[in-house]
């Protein structure tokens, strides 16, 4: 079946599409070298800056995060594939030359990882690399909860990294400390994605999976990649009882416990099934009593016209609470 | 025997077209275990590689591979920048200032270019990756070379074991990139990344 988009020539999606995203928000962002999403007024310099990567084709994705209380540089790859070494180099290096340190929150896929190395590397030989922490997040419990970190994804827990970092940022905190708030933040999320239906790849036309009409897939990546655990179609409820207990175990939170829950859609789920499964997480955890601190529902990273959704957990603590509601002024997260 | 900087010049712009031919059915390989793209990916990079090579034409060979190395990191190619961009820096850095090459100057440089690939990746021959293609495609250079055949001959044994190489990873289990979610979904299929490599070593070896 021919792919049927809004689109026009496909060699150009990621330009038009980054071209369209700063038009349409001139207050919050502007486009440096093609590729650099940056805030449209830079953060002052003796705070810490937080930049990130990643490939496009995920909107509003991480670009759709820069902004006040939040990210300053998004360097944004092609569809669906990282930012190479030379354009995440120059990120770093804007930041870590103005900004007095950077914290570089990388979500763990493999061509991420890569181009982040490379460009860090490079930094290292301007004598900048000291100015700048890593985090990298790996929260998705597809795999398991005992695979390897380095055999576990980035999901949509980066958005939190960046709201809690960029809160300790934003107040002034030195880079160890917007460094160990993230740090906490990263050790205590836990992702887990499932999909109905698969989408079509904008570049190529094809499908990124196959999945039969009865069924779901609980552990499907960022991309589409197949996860580990199909099966017939859940009832709203159970599907968010079925996720919602590996998350909660994952996290180890118990009785009394107060946790953030975002639930991310994949592009093609509707907000009325999302508000659905909310309510059977909220029922569910209620009979746990574990306390709802924050939350969130709607399209952070997703994956074209995919339907399913990610389900995110984070446990707060008060200082993770504070952070979380803390002001933030970009495109796709506003708190006031 | 010694080839000239023009004839490197010729085996890269015939490695592009080869690779660009095998763009779909990459992207096909690709939706078996990851995301469909790797032809269009290994599309936007060669087109980043044919316009280095004509732009650098006049430069030592190493100026030249350097040139393409970068451009493809520049091309925003997720995993696939980091490792041929290094794969074609490895090759230059060995080359830096050379314009024509012997026998042994060119193992080198394949060699050279395949350290700097696998400073970027832990994955191991058997991991169902470019690995699989690389490892046997300079190996067999290396020794076709050593065994006092000419450049031409040693390039043709060298896409000959490349080609064997990515054939044989439909029995492996993928360990890397997006990949290795699958477990042991992953093994039927060939890898896409090692069949993109054979196609560089193909057209590298149909110039000649």
């Amino acid at each position: 079946m021919a792919m049927k988009k809004f689109m026009n020539d496909p060699a150009d999606l990621t330009p038009e599409l980054l071209e369209g995203y700063v038009a349409a928000y001139p207050s919050k962002v502007k486009l440096v070298n093609g590729k650099l999403v940056c805030r449209a007024e830079e953060k002052s310099a003796d705070k810490v800056a937080l930049v990130t990567l990643g490939g496009a084709g995920h909107e509003p994705a991480l670009s759709g995060f820069v902004g006040e209380g939040m990210l300053d540089i998004s360097v944004v790859g092609d569809i669906f594939a990282a930012p190479g070494p030379p354009n995440v180099y120059q990120a770093l290096k804007m930041a870590a030359e103005k900004h007095v340190g950077v914290l570089f929150i990388i979500l763990n896929h493999a061509g991420d990882v890569m181009s982040a190395n490379m460009a860090m590397d490079m930094l290292e030989n301007d004598g900048l690399a000291d100015k700048v922490k890593i985090i990298n997040t790996h929260e998705d419990i597809a795999p398991g909860v005992d695979t390897p970190i380095e055999d576990r994804r980035g999901l949509v827990g980066c958005v939190g990294v960046y709201k809690v970092a960029g809160a300790a940022a934003e107040a002034g905190k030195s880079l160890d400390e917007v460094f160990a708030v993230a740090d906490k933040f990263n050790n205590q999320m836990a992702t887990l994605a499932v999909a109905l239906k698969t989408a079509t790849h904008p570049s190529t036309g094809g499908a990124i999976f196959e999945l039969a009409a009865d069924e779901m897939e609980i552990g499907m990546g960022q991309h589409g990649e197949a996860g580990t655990g199909r099966s017939a179609m859940l009832s709203a409820d159970k599907t968010a009882e079925v996720m919602a207990t590996q998350l909660i175990k994952a996290v180890g939170a118990t009785e009394g416990d107060s946790v953030l829950v975002m639930i991310n859609g994949a592009g093609a789920t509707t907000l009325m099934e999302m508000f659905i499964v909310f309510r059977g997480i909220k029922t569910y955890l209620d009979t746990l009593g574990i306390k709802i601190g924050a939350s969130c529902v709607g399209e952070y990273l997703t994956v074209q016209e995919m339907g399913g959704f990610q389900m995110f957990i984070a446990k707060l603590d008060d200082e993770l609470q504070a952070a979380w509601d803390a002001p933030a002024d970009t495109a796709y997260m506003t708190v006031r | 025997m010694t080839i000239t900087a023009e004839t490197i010049q010729t085996m890269i712009l015939s490695s592009a077209t080869e690779l660009r031919s095998h763009h779909e059915e990459l992207s096909v390989l690709d939706s078996a275990t990851g995301d469909g793209d790797h032809g269009t990916t290994i599309a936007r990079a060669m087109d980043a590689v044919v316009k280095a090579a004509q732009d650098k034409a006049s430069e030592p060979i190493g100026e030249m591979l350097h040139a393409c190395g970068w451009e493809i990191m520049c091309s925003d190619g997720g995993s696939t920048g980091p490792l041929y961009g290094s794969l074609y820096m490895g090759m230059g850095k060995a080359t830096k200032g050379k314009t024509e090459l012997t026998g042994e100057d060119f193992a080198a440089m394949f060699e050279e270019g395949m350290a700097t690939l696998r400073k970027q990746t832990k994955a191991e021959p058997g991991d169902k990756t470019l690995i699989d293609a690389l490892v046997p495609g300079v190996e067999t250079l290396r020794a076709s070379i050593d065994a006092g055949k000419s450049i031409p001959e040693a390039m043709a044994d060298s896409a000959a074991a490349a080609a064997a190489g990515a054939a044989k990873t439909c029995d492996y289990q993928a360990k890397f990139g997006r990949a290795r979610n699958l477990g042991e979904r992953s093994i039927g299929p060939v890898d896409a990344g090692a069949t993109s490599m054979s196609y560089l070593f193909a057209g590298f070896a149909a110039a000649l």
